[in-house]
């Protein structure tokens, strides 16, 4: 069986849960759910023993939580459970059905490009630490998509932000992942050294390319022996996409 | 070592619940007053409208000068608002109807803004 559809299934149960919470139906907010309020809970707690605006326990413990999992499985948050990348997964494969051939970012430039997501980290907490409110949840798509637009949005400036994040993602698959999320930039040192990583048997490598094309942050399993590239995610394509059996293997490595 | 597919999706669940479960490990207020009272009596409500820091604050201020209540501990995130009061000055009851209350709003307006939706 492929894995896409393993991971698709609990990405869908996990989408499924934040819209109940997010409709009401839940005992408390969708927001509660979200690992980087953890991060912005953190210097408000440090300083004053409180948490800041609208979180709570939960974003801190989901934090350490999905910590841990980086440690021992790389970014398989993003590839397995968050419904942002989901979205901007499905996106992307939509785009991929009107691109005949996708458009290939040059590396340097997508290079570049990533660095992004280290500025948005540490604009956002900087902001919220200092205000000490969520002001950046007009820009943010976890909010933005499962409140409705809801409090504390700003008008055209969020619906031109979305538009960007839809229409880059339509172009590029994984653009928010890849470029602007804050979430995927804190998990970045500890993604490098995860544990469980996808190894290459360089003597049954045919270098044929199809792992690459199936990378969704086209990453390039042929140029390295083990994958320890930050923004793997084990999402597995890359696996599933190899002719050669036993070629990409997955390892606990150092 | 090699590892089978499925170990991912069974740490994602296993790890996603693990953080679940320790929720009560990190568990610290939202907004914290102590008034000029004493008090000994603890009131836990679960509060609809308590949605952060904002609406906490403006939660507490709603009781600033009554008798008989000694502090307020708010966690937004859970709903929750947990009171310490002097069961001799004030009632439960009393404290509920003055949360419910329909509040003056800045458009000139009256409306009921907190609802208690469980009080232990």
């Amino acid at each position: 069986m492929k894995t896409r559809y393993l991971r698709y299934s609990l990405l869908t149960v996990i989408l499924g849960l934040v819209i109940y919470q997010a409709l009401g139906y839940g005992s408390r907010s969708f927001e509660a759910f979200c690992p980087f309020g953890g991060m912005e809970s953190l210097w408000g707690l440090f300083r004053e023993g409180q948490f800041t605006c609208a979180l709570g326990p939960l974003n801190l413990s989901m934090l350490v939580g999905v910590l841990i999992l980086a440690l021992i499985a790389k970014k398989a948050f993003c590839g397995w459970a968050c419904p942002i990348g989901f979205l901007s997964e499905l996106l992307g494969k939509f785009g991929g059905i009107v691109w005949n051939k996708r458009p290939v970012i040059n590396p340097k430039v997508n290079g570049w490009l990533k660095l992004l997501r280290y500025v948005v980290l540490v604009l956002v907490l900087y902001f919220t630490y200092n205000i000490g409110d969520l002001i950046f949840r007009g820009f943010d798509p976890f909010y933005v998509i499962f409140s409705g637009f809801g409090h504390e949005t700003l008008g055209w400036i969020t619906w031109l932000t979305m538009a960007v994040l839809i229409i880059g993602s339509f172009f590029i698959p994984m653009f928010f992942c890849r470029y602007l999320c804050p979430m995927g930039a804190t998990f970045d040192p500890v993604s490098r050294i995860g544990l469980i990583k996808i190894v290459r048997n360089e003597k049954l490598c045919t270098e044929c390319g199809g792992c690459l094309e199936a990378c969704p942050y086209d990453i390039d399993p042929q140029q390295m022996i083990k994958v320890r590239h930050r923004d793997c995610t084990n999402c597995f394509e890359c696996v599933d996409a190899c002719p050669e059996d036993g070629t990409l293997e997955i390892k606990a490595t150092l | 070592m090699r590892i089978p597919k499925y170990i991912i999706p069974l740490l994602v669940i296993g790890l996603l619940y693990g953080g679940y479960v320790m929720r009560f490990a990190f568990l610290k207020p939202t907004t914290e007053f102590s008034f000029n009272a004493e008090g000994s009596a603890k009131l836990e409500c679960i509060v609809e409208g308590l949605k952060c820091k904002g609406t906490a604050n403006f939660f507490t201020k709603l009781y600033e000068g009554r008798q008989g209540i000694a502090s307020i501990v708010t966690f937004a995130s859970e709903h929750q608002a947990v009171f310490t009061y002097n069961p001799e000055v004030i009632s439960p009851e009393k404290i509920r109807e003055i949360m419910e209350a329909d509040i003056p709003l800045r458009d000139g307006t009256k409306r009921q803004v907190f609802r208690c939706v469980n009080m232990e």
